[in-house]
């Protein structure tokens, strides 16, 4: 934004001098504060006592817990990235979607885990539950496009922000008043339970699960975009929609597929995560929304690998996290602040670095 | 019939059915099919049944651009077109009651619970399947019938007609408040209000009809020169506009007296809103940056209260004192809390000066997100309570009253509060300030070569919005006695915005409306209660696509929303604005959207 092309001017520079340190300087001195409240929590909890301190086992089953959990929230954030990068909006019923597509694989899954068939068959059960939230997250996806985000296309930025507020509320008790206000149990078929030994690592095997599924889909994604038409045109789009339309390409078309990939890709992540934590419910598609959308914030926002790194690092984050600084300062219960971790990361890579890792260091994002 | 977009009637009829079906699933009619409005046999159930057929013939008649001449459907093509699209949407939805049954309801119970026995025996009016049908889809070609009437009649007939029937189902749905109202007056309800079926008798609804009709009329026949004068008188003679601020203010003094307790406490919460909504008017409506973190202020006033005036902490063995506490009077704690309040404002407004829009929002829903994870957490245990809250915030106790205990008591310091922010709101809105925030929502960088301190003013904003917000709060804390992390979610920042929004963006009128509808409504209808989220949800969606200045419209403000169609947006024109902004808020809305251009 906001392009100073007017030559070096001595007043421009001036002005720049005489505004800029205050903030940098507390700027800075907030990075400071936060670094090192961070390194001495560290330090504070790696240097306890040996019976309080946590096993080696212990970290690893965190980073491995974190990696799993981290390319789920990826998953999902592929979908605001996607759909951020063409539209630049962020689509903030995108956790709905994932709901969605986990309440339908669970009708199946609990009616399969009466008759018998997820436990004898239980790669075809996956391979049809996987099709199946699929199919449904992305028909909620191109619903809401089609319903709420169509007709204010070319509204101004916060407006489409709000209806995707609304429509977030709406399929949140849409799905209440459909199936219920209580938790369901997530039958998991008794051949992805217990762990298997991978390089003499002993790893859950729902969790191997997990990173070998999101790391396909994620290969599949970027091979989508990079190689057919299809991907060529939503790259097209999203560098310039006007242009794109100009040169033939239909940008209705390209956004519904963009909205079509992000609930199929949310539907992968709903049943990951359904087997992860064995239960559905109407409000589950928050916390994991919200963290998904950092995590696109974090890796820089319309970028595919950027959404897939800040997804990863947000779930060690999580993990390790509360354990590993605020374990030192001896808070209770320091995963009960794990979302504020997150939420705190998001304010964070905001206020420092609102582009992303991977992004472009934009200050303003109007 | 020439012009008829066969394809589109079909379609229309299509959606329509799909909605009602969606109504079905989503629990609606179960909850409501014994809400009675009108008699016995009118319930809210039944005209949630006609609705949708009525909607999309309304929809579907719509003048339409033909070869670049505009069509609109004379009142016979509406009838029938409308009949179509009612029979379309009533064979889809019978259909698919067909299937449930057909199918097993208890089977289909499995996924969607709303499905049962008696949704079935309601939908098909209790006559079982064949039968039932047929008189499902007599009501939606009622219903379409109504819906093509209500665009294609003449104006002198349809407006009354509307109106009336607009104002029969608002007062049927007032059976809680209008009835009580009468009794203190001194006045016989019961041919009003049944005390069998609470809603409106069949004389009562005649009655309310035949006065909002005829109001109507009478309305539209004195000419505009007359409605002119009214509108001018009201709003630009002084003496005139003091005088209706006097009434306004002894009619607000004696309500709670006529509406009894449980009212002035549904008033109460309307007022806590109120609050909250002027405070976030402040930062979104008047300086345009879109705050999701609002319940931060919210909860900061309510503990901040309660830390002040001597609440103790809930433990599991009994009580506890707090970390930091202090003793004083409700009226002195109050101002130290908007002090501070202000402060905490400045302190989130810092380190987000540089950020606009979506980003914005973000980082605001983040900051207040971490303020309700750590309210709720253990860590804040021993300050404000954590999971387990606090009790014993001071009664605020002044004059003889006392707003805890007695809800009637309360509405008077609400409202207190209430005028002291409108004032405060309304006083910044025509100020420097206010200007100054015009001018940096309108165009920041515009704003800034022009000499105006977006930082200074953005911080100001956001301190003045953290005040008022932080009010709110405190009046929370009064009214409960005791906190508990639950009050305070992210639901709370998307009930004040959609409080904002549905009034219109930068209105404080808009404001008072919006709180009253999505508070007032909801908290007089127990009923209600369960699908509040779903309504305020359906509110923001359908507010930003069909009405984005909102109902009580700002006038700088909607022109910024719809910029390039500014010259022919109907609110701009005189006259319609009222009409519409009553007209939408109830089911079958926006009557009078397009009534200029076919006449």
């Amino acid at each position: 934004m906001a392009t100073r092309t007017d030559g070096p001017a001595r007043g421009a520079q001036l002005g720049r001098f005489e505004r800029v340190p205050w903030r940098r300087v507390i700027l800075l001195l907030l990075a400071i504060l936060i670094a090192a409240v961070a390194v001495i929590g560290a330090y504070k909890t790696l240097t306890l006592p040996a019976d309080e301190r946590y096993t080696a086992s212990t970290w690893k089953d965190f980073i491995v817990l974190g990696i799993a959990q981290g390319a789920i929230i990826a998953l999902i954030a592929l979908g605001y990235t996607l759909v951020y990068g063409i539209l630049r909006m962020i689509n903030f019923a995108h956790g709905e979607v994932f709901m969605f597509g986990a309440f339908a694989a669970y009708f199946f899954s609990s009616a399969w885990e009466e008759s018998g068939f997820l436990d004898s068959n239980p790669w075809l059960s996956m391979a049809i539950l996987f099709a199946i939230a699929m199919l449904v997250s992305m028909t909620v996806a191109i619903l809401l496009e089609r319903i709420a985000y169509r007709p204010l296309r070319n509204a101004p930025r916060l407006v489409p922000l709000i209806t995707a507020i609304g429509a977030s509320l709406v399929l949140q008790n849409t799905a209440r008043g459909f199936f219920g206000a209580q938790s369901r149990g997530f039958g998991v078929p008794a051949a992805l339970e217990g762990t298997w030994t991978i390089f003499g690592l002993e790893l859950d095997r729902i969790q191997v699960l997990v990173i070998i599924t999101v790391v396909l889909a994620v290969a599949g994604l970027s091979l989508f975009v990079a190689r057919t038409k299809t991907g060529k045109s939503m790259r097209a789009v999203a560098a310039d929609t006007e242009i794109a339309s100009l040169m033939g390409i239909r940008v209705d078309r390209v956004i519904v597929t963009t909205f079509a990939i992000g609930g199929l890709l949310a539907g992968i992540a709903a049943i990951l995560f359904s087997i992860t934590f064995e239960s559905v419910n109407f409000t589950m598609g928050v916390r994991p929304g919200i963290a998904a959308f950092t995590a696109a914030v974090l890796g820089g926002i319309g970028s595919i690998s950027g959404a897939a790194l800040g997804g990863v690092l947000l779930g060690l984050l999580q993990s390790l996290g509360p354990a590993l600084i605020l374990t030192g300062y001896e808070i209770p219960s320091a995963f009960q602040l794990k979302d504020a971790f997150t939420f705190l990361v998001l304010v964070l890579v905001l206020i420092f670095r609102p582009g992303g890792l991977l992004g472009s260091d934009e200050a303003e994002k109007v | 019939m020439d012009g008829v977009p066969t394809g589109s009637v079909i379609r229309s009829g299509v959606i329509g059915g799909l909605v009602a079906i969606y109504i079905a699933l989503v629990g609606l009619y179960t909850k409501f099919a014994d809400l009675a409005l009108v008699g016995e046999q009118v319930t809210l159930g039944r005209v949630l049944i006609v609705a949708p057929a009525l909607i999309t013939a309304y929809a579907v008649t719509r003048p339409r651009v033909v070869a670049g001449e505009r069509r609109a459907a004379t009142l016979r093509q509406g009838l029938a077109i409308g009949a179509l699209a009612g029979l379309i949407t009533g064979a889809v939805f019978g259909a698919a009651v067909a299937f449930a049954e057909w199918f097993g309801v208890e089977r289909i119970r499995e996924v969607f619970v709303a499905v049962t026995e008696p949704l079935i025996d309601f939908l098909t009016f209790g006559m079982g399947v064949p039968a039932g049908l047929l008189v499902l889809a007599g009501w939606c070609v009622v219903g379409g019938l109504v819906g093509g009437f209500a665009r294609t009649a003449p104006l002198a007939l349809r407006r009354p007609a509307s109106v009336g029937i607009v104002a029969v189902i608002l007062f049927g749905l007032l059976q809680r408040i209008v009835p009580i109202v009468f009794v203190e007056l001194g006045y016989e309800a019961d041919w009003l209000y049944s005390p069998i079926t609470k809603g409106l008798t069949w004389l009562g609804g005649l009655f309310v009809f035949a006065l909002a009709a005829g109001a109507d009329i009478l309305w539209r026949r004195s000419g505009d020169g007359t409605r002119d004068r009214i509108r001018t008188g009201v709003y630009e003679r002084p003496a005139a506009r003091i005088g209706f601020l006097v009434v306004l203010l002894a009619v607000l003094a004696v309500l709670p007296l006529l509406l009894g307790t449980v009212i002035s406490e549904v008033l109460g919460q309307v007022m806590i809103y109120v609050l909250l909504g002027l405070g976030l008017n402040i930062v979104v409506g008047y300086a345009g940056l879109l705050d999701l973190g609002y319940v931060a202020f919210f909860a900061f006033g309510a503990y901040a209260t309660g830390l002040l005036t001597g609440a103790m902490l809930n433990t599991t063995t009994g009580a506890a004192e707090p970390a930091i506490s202090a003793d004083l009077n409700f009226y002195a704690a109050v101002w130290i809390v908007m002090l501070l309040a202000a402060g905490v404002g400045l302190l989130i407004g810092a380190p987000v000066l540089r950020l606009r829009g979506d980003y914005l929002a973000i980082v605001t829903l983040g900051l207040g997100e971490i303020v309700s994870v750590i309210t709720a957490s253990k860590w804040a245990q021993p300050l404000i309570g954590g999971p387990q809250g606090m009790r014993g915030v001071s009664k605020a106790e002044i004059f003889g009253l006392n707003p805890q205990d007695h809800p009637q008591d309360f509405y008077y310091l609400a409202l207190a509060f209430v005028l002291f922010a409108l004032f405060v709101s309304w006083r910044l809105a025509a100020s420097r300030v206010g200007r100054a925030w015009t001018a940096m929502r309108e165009d920041e960088q515009v704003a800034d070569a022009m000499g105006v301190s977006t930082i200074k003013y953005k911080l100001l904003a956001f301190a003045m919005g953290g005040a008022i917000g932080s009010l709110g709060g405190a009046l929370f804390a009064v009214s409960l006695g005791s906190l508990t992390p639950a009050s305070f979610e992210f639901l709370v920042s998307i009930t004040a915005l959609a409080v904002v929004i549905l009034g219109g963006l930068g209105s404080l009128p808009g404001v008072v409306v919006g709180a009253l509808v999505l508070i007032g409504l909801p908290g007089l209808l127990r009923e209600f209660e369960e699908y509040r989220q779903l309504i305020y949800g359906g509110a923001l969606v359908a507010i930003m696509i069909l009405r984005p200045q909102g109902l009580i419209p700002n006038v700088r403000r909607s022109r910024e929303l719809k910029e390039e169609e500014v010259t022919q947006d109907a609110w701009a024109r005189d006259g319609t604005g009222e009409i519409e902004a009553v007209a939408a808020v109830l089911p079958g809305g926006a009557l009078g959207v397009e009534e200029e251009d076919l006449e």
